[in-house]
């Protein structure tokens, strides 16, 4: 756990310390509310985070990627990836310090989003207990998202390769959970086939629990999901110090 | 302290290491000298388990890099080729982060930092961001980062690859004193380094063994020195009364500008001193003498032997061709 920590610390400083990190946080909050006070208006919804949360699966695809890129991208390109690799770490460790200093920072910016329930609950009455599952759900789907993306991180040493790479497959498995989708690849796949893709698009799981229904299903869902790719991550470092 | 044996490693079909063995003793300082693309940094990589070998067995301090890589990278310190570091970091936090993450207890951290600040001369630039620094600076970070958790053995991919002489100078003197406490693997192209500071020279020559000597018996097996002159002197009576003087030896006679001729001869090493009596000839013919001397072969010519001679090469290839045959 020590070496957890002490990669965790490390990654988590270094998005603090970079400029890219603060113009990343301030677009991504920007755009996340802008869209949010859009919706806000539009719908005329009564107090509900609602619309807010109902965002945050596309925003999530088209920001983390950016974040996650260069997780292992860029230790490759820079070589620091050998020193990292030397340490008397398991490769387990390497990849959780990664993994948890991404969502910590991402939890961090989702901190600055509490203005508005904090906004919503001084003008009216808001029931809290769902805003608070929503953001636990919030956190296990950017969390998926992450393994996503540091995986194809590890695939490559250019970043925008990274990004493309996670964009991609994101968009995909997010489209596998709408019904439509489903029913247009039912037309060429076989019944298992469809069942699986929509089965594993994290954007299903995330509405029931937005919604304030907790479900321990979903949440297993989320963990089997991450530690599939995050030992998929694992998978390729060690086949490159097979490979070379 | 150091142990392999048939090291192999293929990169898809290209073989980077055909099979070496060496032995290193606690303490000892060893050079890995080879031409660029010889094995050495592969060698590293896989010494600090960074690489898994194609076959083969390497052990640090008893325990082998495959099957107890932990063990071995907490006993290693590593300087990898061109010294990759965290730019954005400032410089007492990575080496705060490298003793953390080597495991140097709470307690005795800040006493380890301050000993790597010191021994690596970093005392000024502490605050600094590693990007800020000279590349001279930054390799001192890179050694203070190999050595901060005091490792058994130190691992130097070419530590002063890049530096200006001065720096060069600086990093050699360091790496020296961290001779005497550390067992020290360390690869270059410059020569002079390991001349001073190993006590054992390893070549390696398209990876494989080609010398494993200390400097001065690798030096001994140099067949000739050469010994040359500068002599005012006729071109056909020279060339006649040296061959008398020196039967069966090689020598080769250039006439410069003014007519006077540049000559070098070989002479074996250990065989009697030639200089007197190619002086009395000179001097019996009435030629002068303008200069004489005798090149000493250095570990250069040594170097440029083992890893030029083609044929050789040409053979051990051949074999480790008809070995994997053989396996398959």
């Amino acid at each position: 756990m020590r070496e957890v920590s002490v990669i965790f610390r490390r990654e988590l400083k270094s998005y603090f310390l970079s400029p890219i990190a603060y113009v990343f946080g301030v677009l991504f909050l920007s755009v996340l509310m802008y869209l949010a006070a859009q919706r806000q208006i539009v719908d005329g919804q009564q107090a509900s985070m609602q619309a807010f949360f109902g965002l945050l699966p596309l925003v999530f695809l088209f920001f983390l990627p950016g974040l996650t890129m260069r997780l292992w991208a860029e230790e490759r390109r820079s070589g620091t990836i050998e020193l990292l690799m030397t340490f008397p770490v398991r490769i387990g460790h390497l990849i959780s310090g990664k993994f948890f200093a991404a969502l910590a920072f991402l939890a961090v910016l989702l901190l600055f989003t509490l203005g508005l329930p904090l906004t919503l609950a001084t003008y009216g009455s808001l029931d809290w207990a769902p805003v608070f599952g929503a953001y636990v759900a919030s956190l296990l789907l950017a969390g998926a998202y992450i393994a996503v993306g540091m995986f194809w991180s590890s695939l490559t040493r250019d970043q925008i390769v990274a990004l493309l790479l996670s964009l991609v497959s994101l968009l995909l498995l997010y489209a596998f959970g709408f019904p439509v989708v489903a029913e247009w690849i039912a037309g060429f796949l076989p019944t298992w086939g469809v069942d699986l893709l929509s089965g594993i698009s994290p954007y299903k799981y995330f509405e029931s629990i937005s919604r304030g229904v907790f479900d321990t299903r979903d949440v297993v869902y989320y963990l089997c999901f991450c530690g599939f790719f995050l030992h998929a991550n694992a998978l390729v470092l060690n086949h490159r110090r097979l490979k070379g | 302290m150091i142990e392999v044996e048939r090291l192999r490693k293929d990169y898809g079909m290209a073989h980077a290491l055909r099979g070496i063995s060496f032995r290193v003793q606690r303490g000892e300082v060893i050079g890995f000298l080879g031409p660029n693309g010889a094995g050495k940094s592969t060698t590293m990589k896989i010494l600090t388990c960074f690489l898994l070998p194609t076959s083969g067995r390497a052990t640090v301090d008893g325990f082998d890099v495959v099957e107890q890589s932990l063990q071995v990278r907490s006993r290693i310190g590593y300087l990898p080729e061109s010294t990759p570091l965290y730019g954005e970091m400032r410089v007492d936090d990575y080496l705060r982060f490298c003793a953390e993450i080597r495991g140097v207890p709470a307690t005795k951290r800040r006493a380890a930092i301050d000993r790597a600040v010191q021994l690596c001369g970093l005392r000024r630039v502490t605050g600094k961001n590693i990007v800020e620094l000279s590349k001279g600076f930054r390799q001192r970070v890179g050694l203070a980062q190999a050595i901060v958790h005091e490792p058994e053995v130190l691992i130097l991919d070419e530590p002063t690859s890049g530096l200006d002489p001065n720096q060069i100078i600086e990093v050699r003197n360091l790496i020296e004193r961290l001779g005497q406490e550390h067992t020290v693997i360390l690869s270059t192209h410059y020569l002079q380094e390991v001349e001073k500071s190993a006590s054992r020279v390893i070549v390696i020559h398209q990876g494989e063994i080609v010398a494993d000597d200390t400097r001065d018996n690798l030096v001994a097996q140099m067949p000739a020195a050469v010994v040359s002159m500068h002599v005012r002197a006729p071109q056909d009576a020279l060339q006649r009364q040296f061959g008398e003087l020196l039967p069966g030896r090689a020598l080769s006679i250039e006439t410069m500008p003014d007519g006077s001729l540049r000559v070098r001869v070989e002479v074996g090493t250990g065989a009697a001193p030639v200089e007197e009596s190619i002086a009395r000839l000179v001097v019996k013919n009435n030629w002068s003498l303008l200069e004489m001397l005798r090149e000493r072969s250095s570990l250069e010519d040594v170097f440029r032997k083992l890893t030029m001679s083609a044929p050789q090469a040409g053979e051990s290839a051949h074999s480790a061709t008809a070995e994997e045959v053989a396996r398959a």
